[in-house]
């Protein structure tokens, strides 16, 4: 065994992938052990992300080849600071909504536990595939084996989350071609596929048209798939109507990734540089962040469903973090990917009150939050907590980061940028605040859609403790990560930054 | 316990004290008496921490605790210096009248939601106190949007459309201005590496490489931030604010949340400008301007007030101004007045926000027309309120004479004669909107309509040309009576023995620090 090959680099991704194969003969002999297996491998998956991002601080960066066998001809794990990192994101936050899963899935998904565990594995193995590899074409497979299993998982919803799924997929592979042909083009150009290769290959080719055209076709391929406006239209409709527990999964993460795609591509595989000058890229990716700020926060505005509102929340907040990496200075980076983590978090924390809004109240409008306060107070905690992140008030996570985003702005003289956050974040206040008022006063008129409770009638009905327990994990994690921003950022963002700038 | 009784970490717990009593309240939320205990008890130990601290800082100089750092060269940091402990006091000694006052107005009114009211209540003092010791920008912001925030669901208590409809209004002005003060702190910080404050400003060193206009820009943002203040034009939020329950627009709308806007315009001009900068680019006087405009207009304003509570949110606006002009006239005397009229118009101003809550809660009256006759039911509290709205217009031997003295010879010593034109103006308006009332209430004659039940609400009882002493008609009135007496009576003590509470030293210490000798 070699002490610089964990034998946790391999394992993060083949148990989920082992245990998902397991799971639908697990389901064939009792149902409910397919939580069980489920949660354990995520557990243990979490575990080994944890294991490898304490290696990768103690001893730096770490290579793993799979089969012994050497680059450029086997496959590559490489892992750094920043993926190890999103590794352990990833994981947590699976793993919490494996444990929320226990009473939603048989409400929701009737009689379908075993394909839906196996198919949550399969994504959660997907995404982890794409944060750990060192590989082009290897994270093209990942992609495609998490936006498959995304589809599958969306077309389980509600009425008409077959449709979106649909337009999802079609989106998804055209994005997930262009990803392709552009790497492609690389292979052409370098006859190579691992990413440090590339590295070292592409800085002595940077006029070359074909890298070029190679760059553009990928990161188009990556801002469809991370719902970069305006190529986000797939996005709303499938976060909000696949079934609650699919959208607290994928919501949170898988643009999250997507955005870590885009870091690794543009900062470690082609150089900085290049893309900031030769290419023009950054530049272009600031402005696009912008109008999706601005674009999503006011469709956001005219939602009456929660799930669609947070769906275009989401869009605006991909347009911080893309907004953030085409600032491409250091602050603004350590931004951008402090706010992947925070996002992931808040948004992971909003979705499962959808979630636990769903359950007892049998629906994601927001009139369905009409006296939540009374009703599920913990919940209305958690909800409280997670809008106030989203908004950016101190002292939960949303504000450092956001303070990391603006300072950056604000060092490279982007002032649009700036303004755009400002002005998103007060659209965020006017978004929460509707819900939070129908929460909150029971007085004033009562929501027509529903009929109407009597306020005095409203008797405390909890969300199951799972998820409730899984919510406390979440907003207390808000907190902790606001309270300990310094540290955190120190010795968790910090390192991850790409060199280069 | 050691930890507790040190005086180095006093400013914390004088922090964190609120925020327990938060807590405590949300957890009693099934045991009223148990929850109001909660909240005075809280109020009191508050404010005898604050007390021995003045002692102490007043002394031997500021306190400091430094909890985390947020941003590198930014901690989480407490201090508690002279202005910030004149705020606190003011504060915290008004929470305890204003926690027994509310026990009387919200039961005798019974009014919903009151575990949501005293928990919103203690989480606003715990933010107010939390302003008034924060040691840099940081930290400061982080218990602004606090403030903000908690003391929205008070605003809207009444969950009435026009309640919710003030409350989004008050959102709209205070958390807009929330962005602005948000943006001028990067912007500090962009330029220096560092928000905290000093009591010669911090901006200076950089202010040779940055354009003057860019310095005032960032100003014009850090007072849109502290919109707070209800300088004018951006002060609608506050009369429409006046739908709370009056101990929300006593406590909140006139000492803490607008006290800490005002708090923080001090802190901005001279621990982050800094007298010298202030000057060089004219700051102090645009300043200024925006005061004594504040000041004369409002004072319009309020003249044509029929509602009693909008008429005094008018009058407090004015007053604000005052301690604006305070500060922006850039003197020791008025930078000393200004200081001492936060906690003076506290105590005043206060007293008749409760008389205005006491005649709604004992007589139902709201509106100044239908007050005709009112003092001869309620004697005290038409006492009360007649000793606040001579303090207001500056008579003495009230508080208020004291203060607005102070403030006059600091125009005279900046050499602003305009200003003290403005200062006399003022108060003389204030005799014009506020004497009225009072002639009507003592003297009025009661309408035949009047003796009749006009509100359709049952607790509207009809004044009568006979009418009875309704103060002691419950017991539960004194809960809101004896509040207001120990407000106006203040009112008259503070002037006379200025140096209550160590007030009057920590006003002359944070002269001392920021003039120097001068």
């Amino acid at each position: 065994m070699d002490p610089n090959q964990p034998i946790s680099a391999i394992l993060v991704v083949l148990i989920p992938l082992l245990t998902a194969f397991a799971v639908p003969i697990i389901g064939f002999w009792r149902k409910n052990l397919c939580f069980y297996a489920a949660c354990t491998a995520l557990a243990a998956a979490f575990w080994c992300a944890l294991h490898l991002l304490i290696f990768v601080h103690q001893r730096g960066p770490v290579d793993y080849f799979l089969g012994g066998w050497d680059p450029p001809w086997g496959i590559a794990l490489r892992i750094d600071s920043l993926n190890a990192l999103m590794g352990v994101l990833v994981t947590f936050l699976f793993s919490l909504t494996g444990i929320a899963s226990k009473k939603s899935v048989p409400l929701e998904l009737p009689l379908k536990e075993a394909p839906f565990y196996a198919l949550f594995l399969l994504l959660f193995t997907g995404l982890l595939g794409m944060i750990l590899t060192g590989d082009m074409f290897n994270l093209y497979v990942f992609l495609e084996v998490s936006s498959l299993t995304a589809y599958a998982l969306i077309a389980m919803g509600e009425p008409g989350a077959m449709v979106a799924s649909f337009r999802y997929l079609l989106m998804g592979t055209v994005g997930a071609s262009w990803y392709l042909l552009g790497v492609g083009y690389l292979y052409i150009v370098t006859g190579t596929l691992n990413m440090a290769d590339l590295s070292g290959l592409l800085r002595e080719m940077e006029g070359s048209h074909a890298v070029l055209s190679g760059f553009a076709f990928i990161l188009f391929g990556i801002a469809i798939k991370m719902a970069l406006f305006p190529l986000h239209l797939w996005l709303p409709d499938a976060y909000a109507k696949a079934p609650s527990i699919v959208s607290t999964t994928i919501a949170p993460i898988m643009t999250k990734v997507m955005a870590y795609v885009l870091i690794r591509i543009g900062f470690t595989v082609f150089h900085p540089e290049y893309v900031v000058q030769a290419a023009k890229a950054s530049g272009l990716l600031v402005w696009f962040g912008i109008l999706a700020i601005l674009f999503g926060g006011i469709s956001a505005l005219s939602q009456t469903d929660f799930k669609r509102m947070l769906a275009f929340i989401i869009v605006a907040e991909v347009g911080y973090i893309v907004g953030g990496i085409g600032i491409a200075n250091p602050t603004a980076l350590k931004g951008a990917i402090f706010h992947i983590v925070n996002d992931a978090v808040m948004m992971a924390s909003l979705f499962l009150v959808g979630m636990m809004v769903t359950h007892r109240t049998g629906g994601h409008g927001i009139n369905h939050f009409f006296g939540i306060f009374r009703k599920m107070p913990l919940t209305a905690i958690v909800f409280t907590i997670g809008a106030l992140a989203v908004i950016g008030v101190p002292p939960t996570c949303g504000f450092f980061s956001k303070w990391y985003l603006l300072l950056g702005g604000i060092e490279a003289g982007h002032w649009a940028f700036v303004a755009a956050l400002l002005v998103c974040t007060l659209i965020n206040v006017a978004l929460f605040f509707r819900v939070f008022d129908k929460g909150l006063y029971l007085h004033a008129k009562a929501p027509q859609s529903i009929p109407e409770p009597r306020i005095d009638a409203l008797t405390i009905q909890e969300a199951p403790l799972g998820m409730l327990v899984v919510g406390g994990i979440l907003a207390a994690g808000i907190l902790a990560i606001g309270i300990g921003n310094s540290f955190i950022v120190k010795t968790l963002i910090l390192p991850a930054v790409p060199g280069g700038l | 316990m050691a930890l507790f009784l040190s005086m180095e970490y006093r400013p914390l717990w004088a922090v964190a004290l609120p925020g327990l009593v938060s807590i405590l309240i949300l957890f009693s939320k099934n045991r009223p008496n148990l929850r109001e205990m909660w909240t005075v008890a809280g109020s009191v130990c508050l404010f005898t921490m604050v007390l021995s601290m003045n002692a102490a800082v007043a002394v031997t100089g500021p306190l400091e605790v430094v909890l985390f750092p947020l941003f590198p060269g930014v901690a989480f940091h407490l201090r508690a210096d002279a202005p910030g402990l004149i705020f606190a006091t003011t504060a915290s000694c008004l929470w305890i009248l204003v926690s027994v006052y509310s026990i009387g107005y919200m039961r005798v009114l019974k009014e919903h939601a009151q575990t949501r009211f005293y928990f919103c209540f203690a989480v606003a003092l715990f933010s107010a106190v939390g302003v008034a010791f924060s040691a840099n920008l940081v930290t400061l912001f982080i218990f602004y949007e606090i403030l903000t925030l908690s003391t929205y669901p008070l605003v809207a208590h009444e969950e009435s459309p026009e309640a919710v409809s003030a409350g989004h209004k008050y959102l709209a002005y205070l958390l807009t201005g929330g962005v602005f003060f948000l943006i001028a702190i990067l912007m500090t910080y962009h330029w220096v590496s560092s928000t905290g404050f000093h009591p010669q400003g911090i901006l200076l060193p950089a202010a040779k490489n940055i354009p003057g206009w860019a310095l005032s820009l960032v100003f014009v943002f850090f007072l849109i931030g502290c919109v707070k203040a209800a300088w004018m034009p951006l002060h609608a939020w506050l009369p429409s604010a006046m739908v709370a329950p009056t101990p929300v627009s006593a406590l909140l709308h006139a000492v803490a949340v607008v006290k800490a806007g005002v708090f923080c315009i001090f802190r901005v001009v001279y621990y982050v400008y800094g007298l010298n900068l202030m000057a060089a680019l004219h700051l102090g006087m645009i300043l200024a301007v925006i005061a004594a405009f504040t000041i004369l207009a409002a004072n319009l304003y309020a003249v044509g007030q029929d509602n009693l509570k909008r008429m005094l949110a008018y009058s407090t606006i004015n007053q604000l101004s005052f301690i604006i002009l305070g500060i922006a006239l850039l003197s020791p005397m008025a930078a000393k007045g200004a200081l001492l009229h936060i906690p003076f118009h506290g105590f005043m101003k206060i007293t008749l926000f409760l008389c205005a809550g006491a005649a709604a809660a004992i007589a139902g009256k709201k509106e100044i027309s239908k007050m005709k006759g009112i003092g001869r039911a309620l004697p005290i509290t038409l006492g009360a309120f007649m000793i606040g709205a001579f303090g207001m217009c500056g008579a003495p031997p009230l508080a208020g004479f004291l203060s607005k003295w102070h403030i006059a010879l600091g125009a005279i010593q900046s050499g602003g004669l305009v200003f003290l034109g403005v200062i006399l103006a003022g108060s003389l308006l204030d005799v014009v909107y506020f004497f009225p009332v009072i002639r009507e209430a003592f003297f009025g004659k009661i309408p035949e309509s009047q003796m009749l039940l006009q509100d359709a609400e049952e607790r509207v009882a009809p004044l009568e040309e006979k009418t009875k002493w309704m103060e002691k008609q419950r017991p539960l009135y004194l809960f809101m009576v004896i509040p207001l007496t120990v407000t106006a009576a203040f009112s008259i003590l503070l002037c006379l023995f200025p140096g209550i509470f160590f007030i009057h030293d920590l006003a002359a210490l944070a002269v001392t620090d920021i003039f120097g000798g001068r």
